[in-house]
């Protein structure tokens, strides 16, 4: 699979985990105490942005793997950067990645549109759940908190990540630096027709 | 001798493309050669370069036809990585050309790429390092040294592959002229020493003093002209009190004052407090003292850092301005007043920066190392824009390390050391002391053109 | 001995602690979590070197999530059976829920404990060289995240430079989280445009120097497996045997 890659595209993955791992240190830790009194609903609002950056790397490269490799990537770099949660980020990355995955797969890897970026946030907050609900053991919990969590979780997924994946990338993409990318090629295919 | 690298008949453009970037090219290098290729930004240097050593066409996709023989074998015969380590590269990006954290696994790094046995990589990193001079940088952290440091790891990195051929890509470009010139004496040295073929692209050849043998031109555009020493353009009345303004760890107590219409250039070593200084005065980092007036505009090195909105008007009249359309004008920046601030070229940027500030009512532009990495052109672009804006009043402390930009453009000079001001002085002053400009690690400029000569 | 922690071998020591969270996750009570918390303590204890003043600011917010995690098992809890045990502003706290609920907050310190002594004894880059010599992690992969790694201060600088550019524009209002994570884009834009340029010139330069992505023969840093990775797995595996076995006799 890795053959068909190139090396600047795995490079490209990897700076852009160091630029959210940089975003998530700096911006998201202040006010975490009190989030922690809150109990494991209280990031459910906002895990979507740990799926971002799967989705931005597959809206910009389109290759098969880009979702799973590109977030355990971003997992790795995270433990490198001395996040404290460390081998744990990695296995929920491999998850996660692979939930965004699942959605492009589904489609064949041909539609990038808003709907699929959408459907690959909710895909990686489906599987992230189901791993977070065996390891954290959420069964002790009723029904209706556990539904309540996976609903935020969605909508979080759906919008921060798919959404806002998509706002991200398309600034990028007016900026005129993704030449040479699958993205660009593909934009201007379109203008053409 | 023979040929190393052999270019029949090339013709080369980008997939997406219409233009095409290198029409119908045909040169050879022999063994032992000294080759620098020139021509403006555009002209398809870094393509040619690039086409050397195999990272194009399979990088960009791009089409190429013709012939292009890399030691008498098709460059298309060989398998990627292949022809790498007899052809080496030295890039012109200091920050982004490793990838390991010290110098010794960098070196390491590069002997595994070339599955060279571990009993043999100790001796050949000694070996190199002691080649280059080097030897007390094996254990030290790459990101924490110098922009001229990284260069020559960044060679002792090629030449640890035993190469024939040095490729390099603009190597001084990011280097100010005092540290570029030391690299070339070095790259001197070592190129007697190991006999390499040379190939260099490189836009600016004054500092290479007849380094090379050969130059190989690729698009004669008309010539830049050379930058004339400008007439002052001083208005009499004081604009910028700078008192004892200090921060706490570095710099100690600055006090300076600006006319309008002054453009001062600010000098000094890597390292001396130049760039804190400007914050200091943006009160972008906290510093003491007293700047009048207190809203001062300020250019980074990459202008693109301020810009928040998605067009270049947008960008003007961020700050609530009025004059919005009459600053687009003065600026030349009607024809891209709806494009995006971060698809327009590198000068534009600078223009919309300088607009933004403008329209912003910062009429002092402090500029951040605006001509580190510029060619000819987009420094004679730089010059029109400063010139032009001092004759409208605004006053300018640009922070370069070109001496030959601050001659042609100066009214006066401050120089720094160690976070101290050792004085501002008038410009004539400065390039006639050769203390000073010791001192303060600068070259002395060739000497700007006066102006009679450039319009006869 | 003091040193034993540090020595294992990075990816011998993370699977080992996998092992370790992805078995706890099996077992709802008290003690189980609670064993392997001290048991990882003692370990840490005797064998690392390691900063326990760092620890401390690193555990804190994993004790105050471990609290949110016990209160919401009380509350929110399926299970309603059982002897009452203990009545709070008029809630009956049942036996079996204060059981389950301290099973939560216990696990959520054996986790954070077990990542902490990964995280505070394991050199980065030689975790990364680890998991390409041991696990057989594509070259391609391992050394696009070490030059990333490498970026950190260059990007880090950049981060602080935009954002003092953005605040010399007046654009960095203060405010909730909404408006800040709205700025974010701001800064983020001109940060991954920069990444972009970045990443080509350092792929360029690495296959530059040969770099092709193949399987090396050689490596010049070998990290390698030995008779300390034995003794310090069996080490885990005991005290996981010894917390499971618990949940039966206690």
């Amino acid at each position: 699979m890795l053959k068909s890659w190139k090396l600047k595209e795995v490079v490209l993955m990897s700076l852009f985990s160091v630029v959210f791992g940089i975003i998530y240190l700096l911006f998201l830790h202040a006010g975490n105490i009190w989030a922690g009194f809150i109990g494991p609903i209280a990031y459910e609002w906002i895990f979507g942005i740990w799926f971002i950056v799967s989705i931005i790397c597959m809206y910009i490269i389109r290759k098969p793997g880009a979702a799973v490799i590109s977030e355990t990537i971003a997992a790795a770099v995270e433990v490198l950067l001395g996040n404290a949660v460390g081998p744990r980020l990695i296995l929920a990355g491999v998850v996660q990645g692979l939930g965004a995955e699942a959605a492009f797969a589904a489609t064949g890897y041909k539609k990038f549109n808003i709907w699929v970026l959408m459907l690959a946030g909710i895909g990686a907050s489906i599987f992230s759940f189901v791993y977070g609900y065996f390891m954290g053991g959420f069964t002790v919990f009723s029904t209706g908190y556990v539904l309540l969590m996976l609903g935020l979780r969605i909508m979080s997924g759906a919008l921060i990540a798919g959404v806002g994946g998509k706002a991200v990338v398309d600034g990028l993409l007016a900026t005129g630096s993704l030449r040479g990318y699958a993205i660009t090629r593909t934009a201007k295919g379109d203008a053409r027709v | 001798m023979s040929d190393v690298i052999q270019f029949i008949d090339v013709s080369f453009r980008f997939p997406d493309e219409e233009k095409v970037i290198l029409d119908h090219l045909s040169f050879s290098v022999k063994a032992g050669e000294k080759v620098v290729i020139t021509g403006p930004s555009g002209s398809g240097k870094t393509t040619l370069l690039y086409l050397c050593n195999r990272l194009y066409p399979e990088n960009c996709d791009g089409v190429m036809n013709g012939s292009l023989k890399l030691f008498d074998k098709e460059s298309s015969k060989y398998a990627p990585g292949e022809v790498n380590h007899k052809i080496a590269t030295v890039f012109q990006d200091p920050d982004a050309q490793f990838c390991m954290m010290t110098v010794e696994e960098e070196l390491a790094f590069t002997l595994e790429n070339l599955n060279i046995p571990r009993e043999e990589m100790d001796g050949k990193i000694a070996a190199v390092l002691e080649l280059t001079g080097l030897t007390d940088f094996r254990n030290a952290v790459i990101q924490q040294l110098s922009g001229g440091e990284k260069q020559r790891i960044a060679t002792a990195c090629a030449l640890i592959m035993e190469p024939e051929v040095l490729l390099l890509d603009e190597p001084i470009s990011h280097l100010d002229p005092y540290t570029g010139k030391k690299f070339i004496s070095w790259l001197d040295e070592l190129q007697q020493e190991r006999a390499l073929t040379v190939v260099a692209i490189e836009h600016r050849l004054d500092l290479w003093d007849g380094f090379f043998d050969r130059e190989i031109v690729l698009e004669s555009t008309n010539r830049v002209n050379e930058l004339m020493t400008r007439e002052s353009s001083i208005q009499g009345s004081q604009s910028l009190y700078v008192e004892a303004v200090h921060n706490d760890s570095f710099l100690k107590p600055v006090s300076f004052h600006l006319q309008k219409g002054e453009v001062a250039v600010l000098a000094g070593p890597n390292g001396s407090g130049k760039s804190t200084l400007l914050k200091a005065l943006c009160q972008l980092i906290p510093a003491k003292g007293t700047v009048t007036p207190d809203r001062l505009g300020y250019v980074p090195q990459s202008p693109e850092f301020l810009f928040i909105t998605k067009s270049v008007r947008d960008e003007i009249a961020f700050g609530g301005g009025t004059e919005v359309e009459t600053l687009l004008e003065r600026l030349y920046l009607q024809n891209v007043a709806e494009a995006h601030p971060f698809a327009v070229s590198h000068g534009q940027k600078r223009r919309v920066a300088i607009g933004a500030m403008l329209a912003d009512g910062r009429e002092i532009i402090l500029m951040d190392e605006p001509t580190s990495g510029q060619d000819a052109a987009s420094l004679s672009e730089l010059y029109e824009l400063i010139d032009e804006r001092a004759r409208q009043g605004t006053t300018f402390l640009i922070v370069t390390h070109d001496m030959e930009f601050a001659s042609a453009i100066a009214d006066s000079v401050l120089l720094m050391d160690e976070g101290q001001l050792t004085g501002k002085f008038n410009a004539e002053s400065v390039w006639a002391s050769e203390d000073l400009l010791t001192a303060h690690h600068l070259l002395k400029p060739k000497g700007g053109t006066p102006r009679e000569v450039c319009f006869a | 001995m003091k040193s034993a922690l540090h020595n294992m071998n990075p990816s011998v020591k993370f699977l080992i602690i996998t092992i370790c969270m992805f078995t706890l996750a099996f077992f709802f009570n008290p003690w189980t979590p609670l064993i392997v918390w001290i048991g990882v303590l003692l370990v840490q204890l005797l064998f690392s070197r390691i900063n326990w003043k760092v620890w401390t600011l690193f555990m804190i917010p994993f004790v105050i999530m471990a609290f949110g995690y016990f209160w919401t098992t009380l509350v929110f809890a399926e299970e309603k059976t059982g002897p009452v045990v203990w009545t709070i502003l008029n809630m009956e706290i049942r036996e079996v829920l204060l059981n389950h609920a301290l099973a939560l907050s216990f696990r959520v310190l054996a986790f954070s404990g077990l990542s902490l002594l990964f995280a505070l004894t394991t050199k980065p880059v030689s975790f990364i060289l680890s998991l390409m010599q041991q696990m057989k992690l594509s070259p391609k992969i391992a050394y696009s995240i070490l030059v990333g790694y490498q970026f950190l201060p260059v990007l880090k600088d950049e981060f602080v430079q935009i954002q003092q550019a953005h605040r010399l524009r007046g654009a960095t209002q203060k405010g909730n989280i909404i408006t800040r994570l709205l700025n974010m884009r701001k800064i983020l834009l001109p940060m991954l445009a920069g990444a972009v340029r970045k990443s080509e010139r350092a792929a360029f330069a690495m296959e530059a120097r040969g770099f092709t992505g193949e399987k090396r023969t050689s490596f010049y840093h070998i990290i390698g497996i030995g008779k300390l990775d034995v003794y310090m797995a069996a080490l885990f595996l005991m005290l996981l045997i010894v917390s499971c076995a618990s949940s039966s006799f206690i």
